[in-house]
């Protein structure tokens, strides 16, 4: 069966979501796998999203928001940094390898890294094949 | 909850979205979908007939919810709520997919392409299915005015707000108003004199009844929102003065870039190589002089100092062009022997009389020398003994290409125009957002070019980019009719899609009291839960990804609307991958 990596992305409206919407305009190339949900600011991005990309399937998980000092909310992405590396713990515990689970800012003139973003984490997916989150599920489910 | 009856609308947006999405197929797909009463696909939506469709559709097939897969939503999502609220649905139940700027415009497989609008309508499907009718709310606007920075876009728009009867508050940072205009003499393409434009301004600033002007004063921490912002400004004797005020305006404008990066013009080793703006001040004063006090024989005029380059900036400044061939008349009228070198990239006259002024120009007897901006700037160097003159230029001249030097006694720098140092610290305060370029980021380049994202806030003048004094005046006048409109109106609504707490859930934990960056939450003794007060939200929903019970939501944001558009955007072409 062909592989083809499946992502999942939270962006932020001010910075990361008109990030990727400069990437349209500026007419950039990216691998047109990702899939992107918008919300108000990374700050209201809590675990259940994360969790519930990867039971569905997700085989990885991009959060994007304003850069450290730019947030249109102060400092909702300092939470979300924070609340990153919880999930992360939580998600390489369940097998789920760390770089599937990313988070990088990416400001509203930043179309271009937006693009290598998306063409690089679509890489990495790549070499790591899917996600093994589905089978490790079902298997802890059997034993209980 | 009534039953959804979904209207689905696939835009082609001319060709933008049709050439690369199949949305003939789309529209048929999604019209197989539970709940979807209809899908169907239009040329422009956005257009007249566009919203027609829609507002017919809903009329004839009692839709109670709409989807329109198009654009950005960050620019037509109130057109089509609009749309929809006129066939009489809560405009909140109306969800927009991107499948232009994040689809059609980004890949070139169109069967990817096509399945990933497939995906991004399923998920919007999924979503306005949970979407609840919110209630518009509207606040008090405050007549007031805040004017930051008293150059002439700063100055245009409070006259223009004071004379319509509107309280103006103006905080300029120097210690004068006039800002750059003040340190012109002339001004292209007409060649009348700066003064004349800008004193009166000042003068009319300064004495008007309804303008309040504050010299020597930064703009620290605005707080509040539309209508109802307030700040705390320092005066210079440490003196704090609160104001409060509706609307903000923004004309803080740019600075001349400092040309002492560029080694091969030695700028500040070479007491006759001079920027523009110092040499305006020459021209003010009446007299052409080198640093020894002697008329120059030869002037050299180098052309997009700073600008159109990767290594300082790379944008044009727009009004170099032409203030350079201005000081071809000014040191005709002083000089009229001088030898006059305009060496310059390319002749950019782009504006209303400058094509004209250009050619007038050509005939004062100057030499043009072009020289490539990617390849080498042209070097100055001192002269040698027997040479006659202060310094030599060396430069490839392009339209020959021959490696020339060319002998001069005063080089004009034309320096590009470039954001303050401390612009950062004002985008902060007022809750804007800055370009790659440092220039602050218009709501629509094209629609919407004078507010900004964040209601109530305006940007006029040079901090938008870099404009000459028509454009910038015009955009202040602009600004302060959008911000006299509001008030006449003396109510604006405002967000509503706000936090609010389930007090059946809420354990009275108080995280989100510590998490709101607004101290919009508040806790209730007497009831032992959480309130937010829904005038001083913003609606960033950081409280409700915190609140350990899921008692707060973010209303338009609640956890079922995102999680049904998670699973909708993995229904469809990546079941089963």
């Amino acid at each position: 069966m062909n592989y083809r990596p499946t992502i999942v992305s939270f962006l932020c409206n001010w910075c990361a979501y008109t990030g990727a919407d400069l990437a349209g305009t500026s007419r950039l190339r990216y691998a047109p796998n990702i899939r992107i949900i918008r919300v108000m600011c990374s700050g209201r991005i809590e675990p259940t999203f994360v969790l519930k990309a990867f039971q569905q399937g997700a085989d990885g998980v991009l959060i994007c928001g304003c850069h450290p000092g730019d947030c249109h909310y102060h400092e909702g992405n300092y939470k979300c940094l924070r609340r990153f590396k919880l999930i992360q713990k939580y998600t390489i515990q369940m097998g789920i390898e760390k770089e599937r689970l990313q988070l990088e800012w990416i400001s509203a003139s930043e179309g271009q890294q937006f693009a290598e973003l998306v063409n690089n984490m679509t890489k990495t997916l790549l070499l790591l094949g899917p996600v093994k989150i589905k089978q490790s599920l079902e298997v802890q489910h059997l034993k209980q | 909850m009534e039953e959804p009856r979904i209207g689905v609308y696939v835009c082609w947006c001319g060709t933008n979205i049709s050439k690369m999405v199949d949305v003939e197929k789309v529209a048929d797909e999604v019209s197989k979908l539970t709940h979807v009463v209809i899908a169907k696909n239009y040329k422009y939506m956005c257009s007249d007939p566009g919203q027609e469709l829609i507002i017919k559709d809903i009329h004839g097939h009692k839709l109670n919810r709409v989807v329109v897969a198009a654009c950005s939503p960050r620019i037509h999502e109130l057109t089509f709520r609009n749309a929809v609220e006129k066939a009489g649905i809560n405009p909140y139940l109306f969800e927009m997919a991107n499948i232009r700027e994040q689809d059609s415009w980004v890949h070139t497989d169109r069967v990817e392409a096509t399945s990933k609008a497939l995906d991004l309508i399923v998920a919007a499907i999924q979503r306005v299915k949970y979407h609840e009718p919110l209630q518009k709310r509207s606040v008090t606007v405050d007549p007031a005015t805040l004017v930051i920075g008293g150059g002439i876009s700063g100055m245009a728009a409070a006259l223009e707000i004071a004379n319509a009867g509107k309280k103006v508050f103006l905080i300029e940072k120097t210690n004068q108003l006039g800002g750059q205009v003040a340190k012109l003499d002339l001004t292209f393409p007409h060649l009348s004199s700066a003064q004349q434009l800008i004193q009166p301004f000042i003068q009319g600033t300064e004495n008007h009844p309804n303008i309040e002007v504050f010299l020597n004063t930064e703009i620290r921490d605005v707080t509040g929102y539309i209508g109802n912002f307030k700040s705390t400004v320092q005066m210079a004797e440490n003196e704090n003065i609160e104001l409060k005020f509706g609307n903000i305006i923004a004309a803080v404008g740019l600075k001349p870039f400092d040309p002492s990066k560029i080694e091969e013009y030695g700028y500040g080793r070479f007491p006759d190589v001079i920027t523009s703006l110092e040499f305006e001040e020459m021209l003010s004063k009446g007299n052409i002089l080198t640093k020894y006090g002697k008329e120059p024989r030869n002037i050299a005029i180098i052309h997009c100092v700073g600008s159109r380059n990767k290594k300082y900036h790379p944008y044009c400044s727009r009004t170099c062009c032409m203030a350079a061939l201005k000081y071809v008349h000014e040191i005709r009228a002083c000089l009229p022997s001088a030898n006059i070198f305009e060496i310059y990239a390319d002749m950019r006259a782009y504006g209303k009389g400058h094509e004209e002024f250009y050619a007038l120009t050509t005939h004062k007897q100057i030499i043009f020398l072009m020289y490539d901006q990617q390849e080498a700037l042209p070097v100055i160097r001192h002269a040698n003994k027997n040479d006659n003159c202060n310094m030599i230029i060396e430069m490839n001249e392009k339209l020959s290409g021959e490696s020339i030097e060319v002998p001069v006694d005063m080089v004009i720098l034309m320096v590009n125009m470039e954001a303050h140092d401390n612009v950062k610290e004002v985008v902060r305060a007022i809750g804007v957002s800055l370009c790659g370029n440092q220039f602050f980021i218009e709501k629509h380049p094209k629609l919407d070019p004078v507010a900004t994202t964040t209601g109530g806030v305006f940007i006029v003048g040079t901090c938008q980019g870099p404009k000459d004094i028509p454009d910038s005046v015009a955009q202040a006048r602009a600004a302060a009719a959008r911000i006299l409109a509001t008030i006449a109106q003396g109510s604006v609504a405002v967000e509503v899609t706000t936090a609010c707490v389930n007090e059946n859930l809420c354990c009275g934990c108080q995280t989100c009291v510590r998490v709101c960056p607004y101290g919009a939450i508040s806790y209730n003794q007497e009831k032992r839960v959480s309130e937010v007060n829904e005038v001083l939200c913003k609606g960033c929903g950081t409280c409700g990804s915190a609140c350990p019970t899921g008692a707060i939501s973010s209303k338009h944001f609640t956890d079922k609307q995102i999680l049904a558009e998670i699973e909708g955007i993995m229904s469809m072409s990546f079941k089963g991958a």
